[in-house]
């Protein structure tokens, strides 16, 4: 047999059906003259001889009809002719139509770009070798807030661990940037690594090798590992780079090696060089500097996270006796894989995100059933015809599920088109707050899913209620007075759908409620300062001439600053008002015992400003004065603290002239001010308890200025950067505005409320439409009956009534499911939440009112329609 | 047995063979030829040969030409592709096979 070969002709023989058809005919004809002239020749007379030839033959007809399933592929055809049929279905039922396909498109592509996220994000392994052996180790310290290893700790846990193939140490947080000097400087990022960093993460060098373990000692000769993008673009991949000493920060540092293209940093930090952090093996005692470091450790083969954990806590029992006030009674170890770290904080706003998804697709799901059920219903009469003149059920079925599968193809092709622009947006406005996202692209499994669950909806309300129906009674629906029959039928599965997607419309509008009215408080609240106008501008010093020398550049930019045109105040400081300062420290007062070492709690953050810092920023003064330019002849004597600080430690009595700050953190400081807080813990904190000192800012590595003036941004910065390169070539500054910061901080709720709200928008207006096209058919159906009850003499108010009280029943069962489980399920985004409660009383109310309305307006038209029918129409109605 | 039944599937045997033995044919020489062979104990539908002829044309094993009948008849000649010689071989060495399998279960001439 050759199948293959066969089929391929049997599909060619679909375009040369005509000429298939006349070839037989001809054949048939050639043989049937050949058999009658040997009939002839045996004797028979013509019509005998015809007669039997005709006979042998058997039925021309079934001949060619078998010929015919044969010569191409019949099912072939009449699919075609379904589909043209089925297509002519759809186009005339334009509405329906577009309802399907975009409830499909709608459901299937956003539910599967969210889950697409969240797959890559929570699913796939990190792109390390052997990745869930990879465990993020640190010391939770709840009352900074944050979790970090300090660096005595890191140095006795390498050595004394039996559980860690490596464990490998990191800056805390992100790297810092640092200038390559040479003839074409730029601004690189640097991250500092123990020497085993690239092993713990299985990574082989590109080029050269990596770090030995003697270059991470304190005075060892500097090294450098350069990413293989910057070896690309700014070394122009030059191979002879190994060995070569470059120059970082004014230092010369000896590139040792290049890190493969697909290594990532871990913990999505963006770095252009790794260079070793100085691990001492000798400074395992606290007294000494202690540095806050990121630790990550690869497990031995077999080690389980359990024994890792207990062999860490036993690690950290011996610090904590080495120094039991730096590790409090609620500090504790942290042993987790990399990837619950990495994740972290998103958790909560994908599984929102993916819940909401969820319900979409629901809804979704049950417009389209819906939709399917209502058209079916219509159509009965149809069905019953085409059964009655012999149309089979599988031809019947085979024609529903068509143009079923019709609805569906388009649908998905929308979903698939939907599902990549929604990606791309996800992307492009969320890169920064989720980890991992520029890995994301279209999952075809997710995207099967979604079809799966759609099609077999459409499946199932589409097609398997049609062939029931079908199969009961063709006479019975053929009859008018069983018209409503499948109506009936159906009518509680339908009105219960409408229930459900109003219940799910009902959580998706609350809860993005509550995320719009965070993004409000967010955007409105009272900053406590005018951000508008100020440009603060980031001078990192190592590498240029004014390394060691920043008092000298301040004293030239200052004026500098101040002399530009439109320009309102100018000043040094340490802080924005979006920022704390560069120390957070135990709030002592003079009139108070001091706390003991290594106290923890009571923080204050404490910037150091120059003259001018509070007129630059616009914060007002609430009481007291502001810093004057005599205040800076003795630096560092005076304070002006905020709100939230007299909140916190001074509210007992008149704050001004309390002297704070002192004893073991250096000379008293005086109370002149209380100005007002600003929002320097993050938007959707309150402010913390803040204290600025008359301090023009020690020398420092890098310089913070803040501008506040009427001039265009573009030229101001224009401006200022040609003044900084005459000063020195070497110097690159940052600029941004106050705002740009601000924007950066509420992209992230921005783009969470966003997505809600589109969610909840279009799954209301889903369901919005649902309750229309249900009660709208109930009344088509029931012409008849309203036309009866009209001529027996009910008053069009009662018909009125009649109808709103089905659809107002729809409602009130939806809206109380929906209400009940928003309830129980909106606590869980409290952490999404700023300044708004989960069970806001007043935001449930407008989303319920709002529905009403909407809902209202869909319920009367219909009811409307039904107290307005003629009765004699109404009787005369088919 | 019954005079017009075919066996399922030896329908093609046979065409395949006549066409080995006989060269090109028309489909009711080809016809004729298989109910001469059988000595006329298989009667055969000449419409039912059609469909046959075209999956044998489709699947290769022969190849359909116009031409002139003996009597100067316009008929359409199937004549056996190399593909078909080797698939009646096949097919009738599996068709031996099998015969002289199920001979061993039918009673010889000599023992009844």
């Amino acid at each position: 047999m050759r199948p293959v070969g066969a089929w391929l002709i049997r599909l060619c023989g679909l375009f040369r059906k005509e000429h298939l058809e006349r070839e037989l005919s001809a054949e048939i004809e050639s043989n049937l003259q050949l058999h009658i002239e040997d009939n002839l020749r045996a004797g028979m007379v013509p019509e005998e001889a015809r007669r039997r030839a005709l006979m042998k033959l058997g039925g021309v007809e079934q001949a060619k009809e078998a010929y015919r399933d044969r010569a191409w592929i019949p099912w072939i055809d009449s699919l075609f002719r379904d589909l043209r049929f089925g297509a002519r279905m759809l186009r005339q039922n334009r509405g329906f139509t577009a309802a399907v396909v975009l409830s499909l498109a709608l459901g299937i592509g956003a539910s599967t770009a969210v889950f697409s996220i969240l797959d890559t994000v929570f699913l796939r392994p990190l792109p390390y070798s052997d990745a869930g052996r990879l465990v993020w180790v640190s010391i939770r310290f709840p009352s900074f807030n944050t979790e970090f290893l300090p660096s005595p700790d890191y140095v006795a846990w390498r050595r004394d661990n039996h559980v860690f193939a490596q464990l490998a140490a990191t800056q805390y947080g992100g790297g810092g940037t640092m200038i390559l000097g040479g003839s074409d400087p730029a601004e690189i990022r640097a991250w500092s690594v123990s020497y085993n960093f690239p092993a713990a993460f299985g990574v082989r060098p590109e080029l050269g090798r990596f770090f030995r373990p003697q270059e991470e000692l304190p005075n060892a000769r500097r090294t450098v590992l350069l990413t293989d993008h910057l070896w690309r673009d700014h070394f122009h991949a030059n191979r002879k780079i190994i060995g070569d000493t470059i120059e970082l920060a004014g230092q010369p540092y000896t590139v040792i090696g290049v890190l493969p293209p697909s290594f990532m940093l871990p913990m999505d930090v963006k770095a252009d060089v790794l260079t070793t952090l100085p691990v001492s093996p000798t400074a395992t005692d606290h007294g000494s500097a202690v540095m806050t470091w990121s630790a990550m450790g690869r497990l031995k083969p077999g080690v389980t996270l359990a024994q890792a954990r207990a062999n860490v806590a036993t690690l950290f029992a011996a610090s904590k006796a080495d120094l039991s006030q730096m590790f409090g009674s609620d500090t504790s170890p942290v042993v987790e894989p990399l990837r619950e770290h990495w994740v972290g904080n998103s958790h909560l706003l994908l599984s929102a995100v993916a819940a909401a998804a969820a319900c979409f697709l629901l809804i979704a799901c049950a417009n389209v059933a819906n939709l399917l059920l209502a058209r079916l219903s219509t159509r009965s009469h149809e069905l019953a015809i085409r059964a009655a003149i012999g149309a089979g059920r599988g031809r019947l079925s085979r024609q529903l599920l068509t143009e079923v599968a019709l609805l569906a193809l388009i649908g998905c092709a929308g979903g698939m088109a939907i599902a990549t622009v929604a990606l791309r947006g996800f992307v492009h406005f969320a890169a920064s707050a989720i980890p991992r996202l520029d890995e994301v692209a279209v999952d075809g499994r997710v995207f099967g899913i979604a079809v799966l669950v759609s099609v077999l909806t459409a499946l199932l309300f589409g097609v398997i209620p049609a062939l029931r129906a079908g199969r009961v009674d063709v006479n019975a629906v053929l009859q008018k007075s069983a018209r409503m029959g499948l109506a009936g039928r159906h009518g509680m599965l339908r009105r219960g759908l409408i229930a459900a997607e109003v219940a799910l419309s009902v959580i998706l509008l609350s809860g993005a409620a509550l995320v719009l009215q965070t993004l409000w408080h967010l955007e409105n609240d009272h900053l406590g300062f005018q951000p508008e106008h100020v440009l603060t501008i980031s001078l990192p010093l190592r590498g240029t001439k004014f390394w060691n020398h920043s008092k000298a550049l301040t004293q030239n930019l200052l004026p500098y600053l101040r002399r530009i045109p439109g320009t309102e105040a100018a000043a040094i400081s340490e802080c924005t008002p979006l920022t704390g300062g560069s120390l957070f420290e135990t709030f002592t007062r003079s009139d108070r015992p001091l706390p003991e070492p290594w106290h923890r709690g009571d923080n204050i953050h404490v910037c150091n400003t120059g003259p001018d810092y509070l007129k630059a920023a616009g914060i007002p003064v609430i009481r007291g004065r502001s810093f004057t330019e005599q205040d800076f002849h003795h630096p560092g004597t005076l304070a002006v603290i905020n709100q939230a600080a007299v909140r916190a430690y001074l509210a007992d009595g008149d704050p001004i002239g309390k002297r704070i700050g002192g004893g073991r953190w250096g000379t008293w400081k005086t109370v002149i001010g209380i100005v007002a807080d600003t929002k320097n813990h993050g938007l959707n904190h309150p402010a913390a308890p803040q204290m600025f000192v008359d301090n023009e800012v020690p020398d420092s590595t890098s310089l913070l200025f803040l501008v506040r003036s009427v001039a265009d941004k573009a030229a101001l910065t224009t401006v200022i950067r040609g003044h900084l390169h005459s000063l020195d070539p070497n110097l690159l500054a940052r600029f941004k505005t106050l705002d740009q910061d601000i924007g950066r901080m509420t992209t992230g709720p921005r783009f969470d409320s966003v997505l809600f709200a589109a969610f909840a928008f279009v799954a209301f207006l889903m369901s919005v439409v649902g309750i229309y096209g249900v009660l709208s058919f109930s009344v088509a159906q029931r012409t008849q009956e309203i036309g009866i009850r009209i001529a027996l003499g009910a008053e069009p108010r009662r018909v009125l009534e009649m109808i709103s009280r089905e659809g107002a029943v729809l409602l009130g069962v939806g809206i109380a499911a929906g209400l009940g489980a928003s309830l129980a399920l909106m606590r869980y985004l409290k952490s999404l939440l700023y300044d708004v409660r989960p069970n806001d009383p007043a935001t449930y109310a407008a989303v319920i009112i709002c529905l009403c309305i909407a809902a209202g307006i869909a319920i009367y038209v219909p009811a409307r329609r039904a107290s307005a029918v003629e009765p004699i129409t109404a009787l005369r109605h088919e | 047995m019954e005079k017009t039944s075919i066996w399922q599937g030896t329908l093609a045997l046979m065409t395949l063979k006549t066409l080995d033995s006989m060269g090109p044919l028309h489909g009711y020489g080809i016809a004729r030829r298989i109910e001469q062979t059988s000595g006329n104990v298989l009667s055969l539908n000449y419409g039912t040969l059609y469909p046959a002829l075209l999956k044998l044309e489709q699947e290769g094993y022969i190849a359909p030409e116009w031409g002139v009948s003996d009597n100067n008849r316009k008929a359409k000649f199937y004549r056996l592709t190399r593909a078909g010689r080797k698939r009646a071989q096949q097919e009738y060495r599996d068709w031996e096979l099998a015969i002289s399998v199920l001979a061993r279960f039918l009673p010889s001439k000599e023992e009844a």
